[in-house]
């Protein structure tokens, strides 16, 4: 076959025949290689675009809390790290959306992932899950993700956990984690509850403290009852000093409520623990969001504006997220972990306000831009975004 | 059914540079983007106080004020240049031998060469010969470009034996040296190791080592990056996504992220349009796919549809490699560590073919490290009194792939505390410095890029799969392809070939 004016050329190259022909060669030996798309990837295993979850079981803890066993769909849990959330998608009155919940099971089985819903006040998600959800009942989640977690090439071995509240699930994991699995490390676990009967898991944590020498537990109450012996107050400078003397050479994980998590940074970081020792699990956004700091005073969190997204005005009220309205109006948003951090939510703010709570990570372009993370962005006043 | 100009599949540097040079020739062009942000492999993320670049170590094809380069001159089009602060990295590079000594490049042809000869000074002679045969190559490559560019359609026979016989009296250092591996040409020039590791430094941006690295591809790495300086920006790779994707739609084009495409539809066996993910349909005349032929051909064709062709077409072309990369923050200046120069390569030994082997494996061992510290370039890139280090590997992810999934956590963390080590080794006291980590692997990039193989590079850029034989052409009437897969990667490559891409469609639709 005579050659083109191409491979002419390239034949008077040194090694020009010899790399052709070996390419050649190549042809002839290779198979096929475009992929069908029904074959998955192998990053799958690890991490799934959707996770396809059955609940199994409903636990009550008789403790304002319930627990939800997850199986998946097709049999298949993907390995997770202690400390990381699902997000769980619900469809409750004809609106879609989602909640982060921290994994409270322990990483080394995954036949099955559990969470554990604490009641809030006027929780729209957790008011469903609590009294509606039951056996049998099918979720889409996403997940599972978070970098609230042991990092091992930095962290100490010796930890210490600071919950409050259902904050307690992934220290759970973690600790459960640690002492089924016969870890080398060393835990302090203080667990700020109002009461001992809010306290979740205490006789699992009591027993396991009972029986592991590596892990210390101590329930503080801050509205303590009459008869009450143990640790009470908040989880301050004063009582980390006393229950976890050796706090300096600890890597600190804090998960709570907005205040109390705040609190906790405030205490670690007066007694000089940098930055790189505390860890915080930044939960989902704060109902109150009137009381952070910054929140404009002329607004009472109940105004309603109107957010224009293309052809579509949406009503929206202040105290709510841009990413609540969103969903309240049917709106699809890619989402995630719900606290200004995996920038899933990212829409662009073309005019008007938005006030920004904390947490936010937001990368240099997007500031420039004028991106916001929809869910820690609230309406000051009639605003238009892009998607 | 909403009609087009072009649709663009992908809004990588390849589908971002489409987008806006058809937007600015005044084609109504639209752009998807199943992800949430543009960028492709070239974005960053958010961890506690850093925001982490993923690709970008330096940009090249820029130029200076007084000079400019292709890319100055296409960002100045876009109307962005002025948008983003460039900063201009002093040094090439820093190659670390295992002995503890290292050469470092200044980013200027005198001084380069200077400094390798006093470095090296038995070799002077060499290394003045060796510049020549690199520049007078690229002079030659380029002429050559440009004649061919010129020529159209296939030449008579007698024409041809002419051609044949004038090549290499016209092109001789093409002809001596386009078909040859870097470590072949180093081997004619130089036998002290060091200094062919200081000057083949370049091949960790291609993913192949010295003996599978074409020359032609280093010699045009050297003289870009020394005539067009290496650069880098404030504000990550994300920068420029974000300024290209405003200029797309400042220019009437339109941007879709987080809207993937799920098909291409063909009548008549051409491309003549797209289905978005939620079943929208659009039509163009012209589909560029910037996602790697493969996922085009394999994802967004029913298996009947694929072109004999094209199966054909791509049989030769092996996926290449991925990477293994801590991304590591500092709560210290680089100074306090002694990092100096941002962007080093750093050997266990000084073959680097042998070390390479180590990226078929699943950890990290004698593999070659690279590690950038951006905060050397711009010390705002990260908070006062902290620092930037990315640090990784080359890998292939077969091993990764085999990996039961119960240990990947584990082998994770494994890998990254031997990359560590190995930075803790040439950098005392950084490990206690870290305050933000994370490990990415070649699933990682497999997980975010949607690539077989994690490949971060495209296919292998070896001999036989580059330079001259870049799997370019489609094999479907009205369908192109922009990628790093079809051309060399990086992002100065790939803004400028997808430029000269969509300008050329810019003058047929």
């Amino acid at each position: 076959m005579a050659k083109n004016i191409r491979e002419t050329l390239l034949g008077t190259l040194e090694h020009g025949q010899e790399i052709m022909e070996n390419i050649r060669v190549m042809r002839a030996v290779s198979g096929d290689k475009i992929p069908t798309s029904s074959v998955a990837k192998p990053s799958e295993a690890i991490h799934r675009r959707e996770l396809k979850l059955v609940v199994q079981s409903v636990m009550d803890t008789g403790r304002q809390a319930k627990i939800f066993r997850f199986v998946s769909e097709d049999g298949y849990l993907p390995p997770f790290e202690a400390g990381q959330y699902i997000n769980l998608f619900t469809q409750i009155g004809g609106v879609r959306t989602s909640r982060p919940y921290s994994i409270s099971s322990s990483p080394r089985q995954r036949a099955y992932y559990e969470i554990t819903v604490a009641r809030t006040k006027d929780g729209f998600v957790s008011d469903y899950l609590l009294d509606q959800v039951k056996a049998g009942d099918r979720f889409t989640a996403n997940g599972p993700a978070g970098v609230f977690r042991y990092q091992p090439v930095f962290h100490s071995k010796k930890s210490l956990f600071l919950a409050g509240g259902s904050g307690i699930t992934p220290m759970l994991s973690m600790t459960r984690e640690i002492l089924e699995a016969g870890l080398d490390r060393d835990v302090v676990l203080l667990y700020g509850c109002r009461s001992p009967e809010a306290a979740l898991y205490h006789e699992e944590l009591t027993a396991y403290a009972a029986a592991f020498p590596n892990f210390r537990y101590h329930l503080v109450v801050s509205d303590p009852v009459e008869g009450w012996d143990g640790e009470k107050g908040f989880l301050d400078e004063t009582l980390i000093r006393r229950l976890a003397p050796d706090f300096a050479e600890r890597t600190s994980y804090i998960c709570g409520p907005q205040v109390m998590n705040d609190f906790c940074k405030s205490a670690l970081e007066a007694m000089g623990v940098p930055e790189k020792k505390i860890r915080r699990e930044m939960f989902g956004a704060r109902r109150d969001i009137q009381n952070e700091p910054g929140w404009p005073k002329e607004l009472t969190g109940d105004e309603v504006f109107t957010i224009t997204v293309g052809e579509r005005k949406l009503p929206a009220k202040s105290g709510e997220s841009v990413l609540t309205a969103l969903e309240r109006a049917g709106v699809r948003v890619n989402v995630c972990c719900r606290s200004g951090e995996c920038s899933l939510c990212r829409v662009r703010l073309v005019s008007g306000d938005v006030f920004l709570a904390r947490g936010m990570l937001r990368r240099y372009a997007d500031e420039k831009y004028g991106y916001i993370h929809s869910c820690k962005a609230y309406p000051m006043g009639d605003i238009e975004i892009m998607l | 059914m909403r009609d087009y100009d072009v649709i663009v599949i992908g809004a990588g540097n390849g589908g971002l540079a489409s987008a806006a040079t058809l937007a600015e020739k005044g084609k109504r062009v639209i752009l998807f983007e199943k992800h949430n942000i543009p960028g492709g492999c070239g974005t960053s993320f958010r961890r506690g106080r850093f925001e982490f670049e993923i690709a970008l170590h330096q940009l090249s094809h820029m130029g200076t004020e007084e000079n400019p380069g292709p890319l100055m001159e296409q960002f100045k089009r876009y109307g962005i240049y002025n948008e983003i602060e460039w900063i201009r990295i002093k040094e090439l590079f820093r190659v670390n031998f295992p002995d503890g000594t290292g050469i470092s490049l200044p980013a200027d042809r005198k001084s380069c060469e200077a400094h390798l000869c006093k470095e090296f000074p038995g070799q002077a002679e060499a290394i003045g010969r060796y510049f020549e045969v690199v520049y007078g190559f690229c002079d030659q490559a380029a002429a050559f470009a440009a004649k061919s560019a010129a020529s159209t359609g296939e030449p008579g026979a007698l024409k041809k034996a002419v051609m044949k016989a004038g090549f290499p009296r016209l092109y001789p250092l093409l002809a001596k040296y386009a078909m040859k591996s870097t470590q072949e040409v180093l081997d004619e020039f130089f036998t002290d190791p060091k200094l062919q590791l200081a000057l083949s430094a370049y091949w960790c941006f291609m993913g192949m080592p010295p003996t599978r690295f074409p020359f032609a591809i280093l010699a045009k790495c050297t003289t870009f990056y020394l005539e067009t300086k290496p650069y880098y920006l404030r504000g990550t790779s994300m920068m420029m996504n974000q300024a290209i994707m405003e200029a797309v739609t400042r220019m009437g084009g339109v941007v879709r992220l987080n809207c993937g495409v799920q098909r291409i539809i063909l009548e008549n066996g051409k491309a003549v349009g797209v289905v978005d993910e939620y079943g929208e349909e659009y039509r163009a005349k012209r589909i560029i796919s910037n996602i790697s032929p493969l996922a085009t051909y394999g994802n967004l064709l029913a298996p009947e549809e694929v072109p004999e062709a094209a199966r054909e077409y791509l049989k030769p072309y092996t996926v290449g490699i991925s990477a293994l990369t801590c991304f590591i923050g500092l709560d210290c200046p680089p100074e306090e560590i002694g990092f100096t120069t941002s962007f080093t390569l750093n050997y266990e030994s000084l073959d680097a073919n042998r070390d390479f082997q180590d990226a078929y494996k699943l950890l990290p061992e004698s593999d070659p490290l690279v590690a950038t510290c951006y905060t050397v370039d711009d010390p705002c890139v990260s908070p006062p009194g902290t620092s930037i280090i990315t640090a990784g590997t080359l890998k292939y992810s077969g091993e990764w792939e085999k990996l039961p999934p119960d240990q990947y956590y584990e082998m994770k963390y494994e890998a990254g505390k031997r990359i560590v080590a190995r930075l803790e080794k040439m950098y005392p006291g950084i490990t206690e410095h870290i305050e933000e980590m994370e490990i990415a692997t070649p699933l990682t990039h497999m997980r975010y890029l949607g690539h077989p193989g994690g490949a971060i590079y495209g296919y292998e850029q070896d001999l036989m799969q580059s330079v001259f034989f870049f799997p370019a052409e489609s094999k479907i009437p009205n369908l192109e392809f922009a990628s790093g897969w079809v051309n060399a990667c990086g992002f100065g490559p790939n803004y400028t070939y997808a430029d000269t891409l969509a300008a050329k469609i810019a003058k047929e639709v």
